[in-house]
């Protein structure tokens, strides 16, 4: 039992992240993209790696106010993430809908629609803040595992 | 070969990340994060919520006085309400830390309250606001303002008026 | 019957299986820490490859309903096998010369292809379409690079031949000997073109970055691996750090095999290769962009090739004009 608790202690080392752009302004998709690309944030550090497919993600950065267009593709995207995954809700507008909140064509918050874990406020958070959240998911996944 | 001594400096250099999950952050002193607020200096003039572009800040009349909520989780850090607080009550700090889990997504509010007082010329039952003293000439002493705030609206009303007949 | 065993722990201890596989995961970490440090970032562990291998068996495969299930599966399993078993196929000048009956540089070059082949069957398999925009990118490329490895091989193998008095010789210890006692192919001139169609050809048959344009992420979601998730991701993740083993292996022996014996000769080795890794692939990978599939397909025909075919022609007519 311990030894596979060892394991799981390894593999929580590992969590590769997948965004799902659920009608975004791209102002949370270029922060997410700051924080690996940019030398001074570097998410690789906790052995993140952005992945290109959904089959291949733990974590999953869900931003922007999940517009009524997109609702149908996001949920099936996010039904393709292999379980365990922790849901991530990346700047303010899939939390509460922020300025589009109460729009007809958006369906945040987007908790309704998905089961959030961890909610990074912003607009658009700062990458360290991202970051702060990613690590607080990967806390989650490794109860999860 | 310009990429070579961008390699050379880089290997030279060391790697230029921040400490930060292991360790303190860096925090440009300006960053506009979590808002505050302090009754204190409320002037209850609720220009904050209508100028609010997220509609994150609320004021509501309860028995107890008046609340001030400023919701994080839709408040998208403009710095509007900061900007128009006559009395700067509202300020932004540079406060990023706002990541949280979802149980506490309704916690994410800053929280004030406006207390009743009851007002010492006529009795009747007002709001303890800081008193709108920016643009009055001649300007009024530190005691001519706190007798001024423990009065109600009609009340400083006739005592400046009376304060401008003297 | 003793020397099927030996064989056998050729294939799964040493230098093929654990040790290879070992050495290949380390290799990646190496690369993506020493990829990371060249962009002034930090980087993840040197032992990342490890906790990723471990938390992709934690996770689900999950099978598409279009898949053809049973080829989908076995995919990932062949390409390792076949990287396992050529593992064993590369000598380590002075510590380790395969048995002659495993096989020699022809069934090397073979295996060579399974891991293309699979990766191919794996994004056909998959019924996903970007999985079949991968498979006819990795045809495309293994159709333009397969070219120039025989003719490598093949100049490698006629050179040593020629000199050892026979036409042509397949067998890489006979070639990593040739060496010892003759000096690196790397110094030669007549083997410059062979080397320098080498250097063309394993970031391709590697999938680095100038020539992954079958896996390219940013394009067609990694491609054929696009539906594998879990311990079948794990297989190819597997695959591939064996496949680093290999191909830097072969051009150890084919270009640059040391003359010592023993432990240093090991030393010696396992320095060679994490060199050629550190500068041949992470720093080429960080510091090149992707080629798109046309250009790449016209680029492999045009230069690799042509070296190639040069460099038979020099070692055919250097050994000519000896006689």
């Amino acid at each position: 039992m311990t030894f596979i608790n060892k394991l799981k202690d390894f593999a929580v080392k590992s969590p590769w992240l997948y965004r799902i752009n659920g009608g975004s302004c791209n102002g949370c998709d270029v922060e997410l993209a700051t924080t690996a690309c940019i030398p001074r944030y570097d998410v690789e550090r906790l052995g993140c790696q952005y992945c290109g497919s959904p089959r291949h993600a733990d974590i999953v950065l869900i931003t922007g106010p999940l517009t009524r267009r997109v609702l149908d593709a996001a949920r099936r995207v996010y039904d393709e993430i292999p379980d365990p995954k922790v849901t991530v809700a990346v700047g303010v507008c899939p939390i509460s809908g922020g300025i589009f909140r109460e729009s007809y064509a958006v369906c945040a918050p987007i908790d309704q629609y998905f089961p959030v874990d961890v909610n990074v406020p912003g607009c658009p958070p700062r990458p360290q803040a991202i970051i702060e959240g990613v690590a607080k998911a990967i806390a989650i996944w490794r109860q999860r595992l | 070969m310009n990429f070579l001594t961008l390699f050379a400096r880089n290997l030279w250099h060391g790697p230029y990340t921040d400490v930060f999950p292991f360790g303190p952050a860096t925090t440009p002193e300006h960053l506009r994060a979590r808002i505050t607020f302090d009754p204190k200096q409320c002037e209850g003039c609720r220009l904050c919520e209508k100028v609010c572009p997220a509609g994150a800040i609320r004021f509501t009349r309860t028995p107890g006085g008046m609340t001030f909520d400023c919701w994080h989780a839709t408040c998208v850090f403009c710095g509007t309400c900061e900007f128009y607080c006559p009395t700067k009550a509202v300020k932004q700090s540079n406060d990023w830390h706002l990541a949280h889990e979802q149980g506490e997504k309704y916690a994410q509010v800053e929280h004030g309250l406006i207390p009743n007082q009851i007002c010492v010329e006529c009795g009747a039952k007002a709001l303890d606001t800081s008193p709108a003293v920016s643009h009055i000439k001649p300007p009024l002493s530190e005691t001519e303002v706190s007798e001024l705030r423990a009065r109600c609206p009609k009340c400083r009303n006739k005592y400046l008026r009376s304060r401008k007949t003297s | 019957m003793t020397s099927q065993i030996a064989t056998l722990l050729a294939v799964l201890l040493f230098p093929g299986g654990l040790f290879a596989l070992v050495l290949g995961l380390a290799l990646k970490g190496a690369d993506r820490r020493v990829a990371a440090r060249l962009q002034g970032r930090v980087g993840p562990p040197l032992i990342q490859p490890f906790f990723d291998l471990i938390k992709l068996g934690f996770k689900r495969t999950m099978v598409p309903t279009e898949a053809s299930e049973t080829v989908f599966l076995a995919a990932p399993l062949v390409g390792s096998v076949a990287m396992l078993i050529s593992a064993a196929l590369i000598p380590i000048a002075g510590v380790y010369a395969p048995d002659t009956e495993l096989g020699n540089l022809l069934v090397l070059l073979y295996l060579l292809a399974v891991p293309g082949i699979c990766l191919m069957l794996a994004g056909s398999a998959s019924g996903s379409p970007y999985g079949a925009i991968g498979f006819s990118r990795e045809m495309a490329l293994m159709l333009a690079y397969e070219g120039p490895i025989v003719l490598i091989v093949a100049a490698v193998g006629m050179r040593t031949g020629m000199a050892e008095g026979h036409w042509v010789t397949f067998s890489l210890t006979e070639i990593v000997r040739y060496q010892q006692v003759h000096g690196w192919f790397l110094f030669d001139p007549i083997m410059w073109p062979a080397v320098a169609a080498f250097a063309f050809f394993y970031p391709a048959n590697l999938g680095i970055v100038p020539f992954d344009i079958p896996e390219a992420e940013t394009e067609v979601l990694e491609g054929p691996l696009l539906e594998y998730s879990g311990p079948a991701l794990g297989l190819f993740k597997v695959m591939s750090a064996l496949k680093a083993v290999v191909v830097l292996g072969l051009g150890i022996a084919l270009f640059l095999p040391l003359p010592f014996t023993g432990p240093l000769a090991f030393v010696g080795w396992l320095v060679e290769i994490v060199v050629l890794m550190l500068v041949g692939v992470t720093a080429l990978r960080v510091s090149a962009g992707r080629m798109r599939i046309d250009q790449a397909f016209v680029f492999f025909l045009k230069w690799p090739l042509l070296l190639a075919i040069a460099s038979v022609a020099a070692v055919a007519l250097a050994a000519g004009g000896a006689s």
